[in-house]
């Protein structure tokens, strides 16, 4: 087949990936346990106009901030870093957070300290001391030795889900089912305040990886290929590092962990699109916004007792795909 | 116009190179032994590592120079390309060479990209422009990563140790691409290949022992080789035509 007409066809097949997910989107707030019909939803007297507003929208948009977040922030790790594995939370940054929001439930702080949810505001102390740890240990270590960064984020990890044990073994049944919860991610939030403080992090983010695009891409070759082509490389990787980390600090503390799309989504816009990172940046903010909400509206769709926790769904799609690319791209 | 004045640097608390003062007014191969500090002294000239003593860019202490101007003066070709985005093309890595040149912020603009086109067709290697750089062999990454530091148009560059990974039908290559720029750029040439420095043809700078020798020439005599190696050569039979 000519090869233009293979371009062609890659090019229909991509906007028709691109106009279905944008479609999931426009269709997700209409999915769940209850039904709505558009007529019901643009009634303001009906009590479906009052679901759409108050829950489902805030949601969807919630869960599209949540995934242009860590998608972001998965192809940050991974470029600074020159690491696939490099995440947030192969990092330890979310289990941070987890820990952090365990000890204010077990410590029942009640629902407000300062004006901000004491979950909150702990979820957030717990990743953003952990990104410090790692910038102040990663002195220590010789610069092209990212895979020490990596083992100390394993390590890191794994004594904060020690930690969060015994947060569990003196908590009382209450409180432990409620960190169970926690632990395993929800997007279940009302109203509009989450879904708008995320918003604008999310879309900060965005704009600052977007406008730190070059930089970014010497940085993925080495530090010192990065400095050597005129970037101020240890101010701009703090900034980014920084930034996205207080993103990540908010998003977890809101929504508990999130694993496998800061990982996966990264890797599958690659694939769709094998051009350098400066032409990625706002494919793989979109798709992990969409693939959120996919994820999210499945949790939603599927009927259960109670809705599906978000981690386990991405867990479930993320795994097996991830596996197959890796797969597929050793062949 | 490198100028190093009682230089002493090191790492991991081991001197690798002491009180070296030179002047580097035009091209310099660099050479010696394996650990003998051929890549740090590089490294010290880029201001890319911790030293005593001074090291100057014309007159200006590579310390007190921004980024971007240091990048518009010299550039360090590695021997070898490290590269985590496997989906980069030839023309925009190349591109990246014009990074210095580029507003903060913005795109690369048309100036920037007729100038990498240009040297990629003076390398000749147009036919590679939109193949990634991951699936090229190594002496056609070499010659991209030659590409990326003439569109950097710095007045110095530096070459570290171009033909390690090379076949001798690469080499050659390069080596006629590097004696070439000599007309252009000043180039300091870090290397091992003695067939590489003998057809360069620039002074050479030995490292033994910390310390650094001239050579303006018989570097490449038999005796002499012997003794700065410790092994016997013969005649250095094998050169480049």
């Amino acid at each position: 087949m000519a090869l233009h007409l293979v371009r062609w066809r890659c090019g229909m097949l991509k906007s028709l990936l691109w106009i279905l997910l944008a479609c999931g989107v426009l269709i997700a707030p209409f999915i769940g346990s209850v039904e709505l019909s558009l007529a019901d939803v643009l009634n303001p007297e009906h009590l479906s106009h009052k679901i759409f507003v108050e829950l489902r929208l805030p949601r969807v948009l919630f869960a599209f901030f949540a995934g242009v977040v860590l998608a972001l922030s998965g192809l940050l790790y991974q470029t600074l870093f020159r690491n696939a594995l490099m995440t947030p939370y192969t990092l330890g940054i979310s289990s941070g957070a987890v820990l952090g929001a365990g000890i204010a439930l077990k410590l029942s702080l009640g629902t407000l300290l300062f004006g901000v949810a004491s979950v909150t505001l702990f979820g957030f102390l717990g990743a953003m001391f952990t990104v410090l740890l790692l910038v102040y240990l990663s002195q220590f270590l010789k610069s092209s030795h990212h895979e020490s960064l990596l083992l100390l984020g394993i390590a890191l990890s794994l004594f904060y889900t020690s930690a969060l044990m015994v947060v569990f073994y003196l908590g009382s049944a209450i409180q432990n089912d409620l960190l169970i919860r926690f632990t395993m991610g929800s997007l279940s939030i009302i109203g509009w305040n989450s879904p708008i403080t995320l918003g604008i992090i999310a879309f900060l983010l965005l704009l600052l990886l977007y406008l730190y695009r070059f930089e970014l891409q010497l940085l993925g070759m080495s530090e010192t290929q990065a400095s050597l082509k005129g970037v101020h490389t240890k101010r701009v990787t703090l900034l980014l590092l920084i930034a996205s980390s207080f993103a990540i600090g908010v998003l977890v503390s809101m929504s508990g962990p999130i694993g496998f799309v800061g990982l996966v989504v990264p890797h599958i816009v690659a694939k769709i699109y094998p051009s350098a990172l400066s032409h990625r940046v706002l494919k793989t903010a979109l798709f992990g916004g969409f693939f959120l909400v996919f994820c999210d509206t499945l949790t939603r769709g599927i009927n259960t007792q109670s809705e599906l926790p978000i981690g386990i769904v991405t867990a479930f799609i993320g795994a097996p795909f991830f596996i197959y690319l890796i797969i597929k791209g050793k062949k | 116009m490198i100028k190093l004045q009682s230089l002493a640097c090191g790492f991991d608390n081991h001197s690798v190179l002491e009180d070296i003062t030179l002047d580097i007014a035009s091209h310099l191969s660099i050479l010696g032994a394996n650990g003998s500090g051929k890549s740090t002294l590089a490294r010290a000239i880029c201001g890319l590592t911790g030293y005593e003593g001074e090291v100057s860019l014309f007159g200006e202490s590579i310390q007190n120079i921004a980024p971007k101007t240091r990048a518009k003066t010299i550039s360090y070709i590695p021997a070898k390309l490290d590269i985590y985005d496997s989906f980069i093309t030839v023309f925009e890595f190349v591109l990246l060479g014009r990074f210095p040149y580029k507003k903060s912020f913005f795109e690369y603009d048309a100036k920037d990209k007729i100038i990498a086109q240009k040297t990629i067709a003076f390398l000749n290697i147009r036919h590679l422009s939109s193949h990634t750089v991951a699936s090229l062999s190594s002496g056609e990454q070499q010659l991209v990563l030659i590409a990326q530091a003439l569109a950097q148009q710095s007045k110095i560059i530096i070459f570290d140790e171009p033909t390690a990974n090379l076949d001798p039908r690469n080499a050659k290559i390069i080596a006629e691409h590097i004696k070439g720029l000599k007309e252009y750029h000043q180039i300091i040439l870090i290397t091992h290949d003695l067939h590489l420095a003998c057809f360069v043809g620039s002074p050479i700078a030995f490292i033994k022992e910390k310390r650094v020798t001239l050579y303006e020439e018989g570097f490449f005599e038999d005796a002499n080789l012997e003794e700065l190696y410790g092994v016997a050569f013969s005649s250095m039979a094998v050169r480049y035509a």
